[in-house]
């Protein structure tokens, strides 16, 4: 706690980054909400589905990405190797 | 349209839809601010991260703010008349802007993921409000007119 202190005490918000290097991913969270916020205050007739549709939506980016994740994974770990075997 | 282009979200205020024009402020802001507390102050810039800057540049003269605000007040010059930000052993000089060795830093550079997610975040917050620009200039189609919707028809009952 005592070698933290001096960082916490030197942090100033919007000036200094904080230490997400470990849970970068997350940030994916608020990144598709800032989105789905922003996109459907413009696209939405009616405002009382806005809520539902912002939900929809940033449930959509998260499942997309997690997605191309997996399927990224598969092709580089998986796929590559059966059909370029390392020499 | 004009409007949308100097604050987001004034466009659609100016328009009469408030809340609309509140949700697009929420959005707007809060991915810029959100990159700038990701990332610091170091994902706004407009001579090293030039590419990303002109995303950034489309949430208006508040990007333009932030970033005058890095180059002069956060940036050193070195000893070649160079702008850049702080080593972490290097102070800034107020008055002329010079490094300082031994000091301490006005901010800390941020890098890798957090880096790249904080520019990220203030990039797609300009890419947004460009969409929200278009939308108060030319408003989309299938959005019901103000006697169609419902607050508008409670108020004329």
């Amino acid at each position: 706690m005592n070698s933290l202190l001096p960082q916490i005490l030197a942090y100033t918000p919007f000036i200094d980054p904080i230490n997400v290097h470990r849970v970068w991913f997350w940030l994916l969270i608020p990144l598709s909400l800032g989105i789905s916020i922003t996109y459907k205050a413009v696209r939405v007739g009616d405002m009382r589905h806005y809520p539902r549709q912002v939900l929809v939506m940033t449930v959509q980016i998260v499942a997309a990405m997690v997605l191309l994740g997996l399927a990224s994974y598969l092709l580089i770990q998986h796929i590559l190797p059966r059909i370029l075997p390392a020499a | 349209m004009l409007a949308a282009m100097i604050f987001p979200g004034l466009g659609h205020a100016v328009a009469g839809e408030i809340k609309r024009a509140a949700l697009i402020a929420t959005g707007v802001l809060g991915l810029f601010f959100g990159g700038m507390f990701i990332g610091g102050i170091d994902v706004v810039d407009s001579k090293e991260d030039a590419v990303w800057f002109y995303g950034q540049a489309l949430v208006g003269p508040l990007a333009f703010g932030v970033d005058w605000a890095h180059q002069e007040k956060f940036k050193v010059i070195d000893s070649s008349g160079k702008l850049r930000s702080a080593f972490p052993d290097e102070g800034r000089d107020p008055k002329t802007g010079k490094a300082v060795p031994g000091g301490t830093p006005p901010n800390e550079k941020s890098i890798g993921k957090v880096n790249e997610l904080g520019t990220l975040f203030a990039t797609l917050a300009g890419m947004l409000n460009l969409v929200v620009i278009l939308d108060a200039g030319f408003p989309a189609r299938d959005r019901p007119k103000k006697k169609d919707t419902p607050d508008a028809g409670k108020a004329g009952a």
